[in-house]
């Protein structure tokens, strides 16, 4: 790989060369990332007794990875707002703020993160049922 | 039941790579960045995230993924097949779409 190390070292420009090599890193977080959602929607599948055929998978893989590059965004976007350079839990639960019912999962499965310990000042608003899942059966 | 999840570090991976992207095209615009600093100067301090944010971040997109399945799986039921079709993907993905 000509243009030796990037990383860190001259700022600004040398433009072309760092684009290819987040590309190339993109592609690899994506495979990797697909055989994750690969995994995940099969077992789902399972549970429904159904099968999810490949092109299904594929692009709910796509479409998830897509989804994450844009919660990236959105939380960057939160956290800068709110003064930090560090995005927290809230700014993930705030991501949410469309979906009231999403909104209570990732609450209540944010409770349990934070441990058993103090209850924070935020009390659950809505009633978080920990083994709901979100479709109404 | 063990629940399949995404691994925090590989989220973590690609939440860095969207911020560096980001942080490049701002950098490009507002000011150089620092040599001697690379990335970490002081006023574009790269974004970063603590782990519980990672791992709700894991589960909201391992929730994405699973709707995506169920509600695909659920149209697939109704019509009687056990294997769910892109048909099926794409009767969901408006609401699905809307609800994330």
């Amino acid at each position: 790989m000509d243009g030796g190390d990037v990383d860190g070292g001259v700022g600004g420009g040398g433009g072309i060369e760092k684009d290819e090599e987040a590309e190339e890193r993109t592609e690899l977080l994506r495979d990797r990332f697909r055989l994750s959602v690969i995994s995940i929607a099969n077992a789902e599948a399972k549970k429904l007794d159904m099968e999810a055929s490949e092109p299904v998978v594929a692009c709910v893989a796509d479409l998830a990875f897509k989804y994450t590059e844009q919660l990236a965004r959105d939380v960057e976007l939160f956290a800068q707002h709110a003064g930090r350079k560090s995005v927290n839990m809230e700014d993930i639960i705030l991501s949410a703020h469309r979906n009231k019912h999403l909104t209570g999962l990732l609450r209540s499965f944010s409770q349990e993160l934070k441990g058993k310990g103090p209850q924070t000042e935020r009390k659950r608003k809505k009633s978080s049922k920990k083994e709901d899942k979100a479709i109404p059966s | 039941m063990e629940e399949e999840t995404f691994d925090p570090e590989l989220i973590c991976s690609i939440f860095k790579l969207v911020w560096s992207r980001r942080a490049t095209e701002r950098n490009e615009s507002i000011e150089v960045v620092d040599v001697e600093v690379g990335d970490r100067t002081k006023k574009n301090r790269q974004t970063t995230a603590n782990s519980n944010a990672l791992k709700l971040s894991c589960e909201l997109i391992r929730i994405f993924v699973t709707e995506a399945v169920q509600r695909s799986g659920m149209i697939a039921e109704a019509e009687g097949i056990n294997k769910i079709e892109p048909t099926h993907l794409e009767r969901v993905l408006p609401q699905l779409l809307l609800d994330f």
